[in-house]
């Protein structure tokens, strides 16, 4: 964020057109053919995770490194039964104020929650996961970063990932 | 900007690249405001000391001379980030 923000204005209009522009090279481009997953079993059964590049933690862990200038290759884990108020956001290059008003808008672990109670979704991981959107290296980010996290997310068993891009 | 491409700027002695790059760091994308944003650290950093205050040279030494010069490097861009907040006049939304 170059300016902090409001609840109304669309912020720097364009960035996206004009990122290669500023960031040479640091779009990628895939031309691996990846073919889509299919859920094998209704969402009602399912066990669904959440990835997030919003950069939510749990309170008391190693902040995400903001300030490095190639950017953050790890990932943490968030309880999926965790409270909102035992999490925090470690990230300055998306405007959240209203994520700090109410995290949900960012990472909607209540909804997902709620969503599990009402049995709308089977089960949810024993966690989910967030990491920053910053890094510099495309090539370690697919091979540490999405590596280490897609395991992860195996690991715990899920049917199912929800993913959300800050 | 890609590793890559700040890897090929130092080996060529490019340099605009390079300070681009951190101004567009330090400003979100924005150069003008990055050049700025250095500015004002440099500023902050200026301030506490124009009263001679006592400061803690053996802690400065001692971490100079300890520390490997990527984690001295990391503590640089750390210090900047962290007296642009201590300004008040902070561009970013969020934490560090």
């Amino acid at each position: 964020m170059t300016v902090n923000s409001n609840d109304t204005a669309q912020l720097r209009p364009g960035l996206w057109g004009t990122i290669n522009e500023r960031y040479p090279g640091v779009m990628i481009t895939k031309d691996d053919f990846i073919p889509l997953a299919h859920l094998k079993r209704p969402l009602s059964e399912a066990r669904l995770t959440f990835i997030s590049s919003a950069g939510v933690q749990p309170k008391g862990t190693m902040p995400f490194d903001v300030v490095h200038p190639v950017g953050d290759y790890s990932f943490r884990r968030v309880p999926s039964g965790a409270k909102v108020d035992d999490l925090e956001i470690h990230q300055i290059k998306y405007p959240t104020n209203g994520a700090s008003r109410d995290l949900n808008v960012i990472f909607p672990i209540e909804r997902l929650q709620e969503l599990k109670a009402e049995s709308v979704i089977g089960a949810l991981t024993p966690n989910f996961f967030s990491f920053i959107g910053y890094q510099m290296d495309p090539a370690t980010f697919e091979s540490t970063l999405a590596e280490d996290m897609a395991s992860a997310v195996v690991a715990d068993g899920a049917d199912a990932a929800l993913l959300c891009p800050a | 900007m890609s590793l890559q491409y700040l890897k090929e700027a130092v080996a060529n002695n490019e340099t605009d690249k390079l300070i681009r790059y951190v101004r567009l760091h330090l400003g979100d994308g924005n150069e003008t405001a990055g050049r700025e944003e250095i500015d004002k650290a440099w500023i902050e950093a200026l301030t506490p000391l124009l009263d001679v205050p006592t400061t803690d040279r053996a802690f400065i030494f001692k971490t100079l001379a300890e520390q490997d010069t990527a984690t001295l490097a990391h503590l640089f861009f750390h210090l900047h980030f962290y007296f642009v907040q201590r300004s008040g006049k902070w561009i970013h939304d969020g934490q560090l």
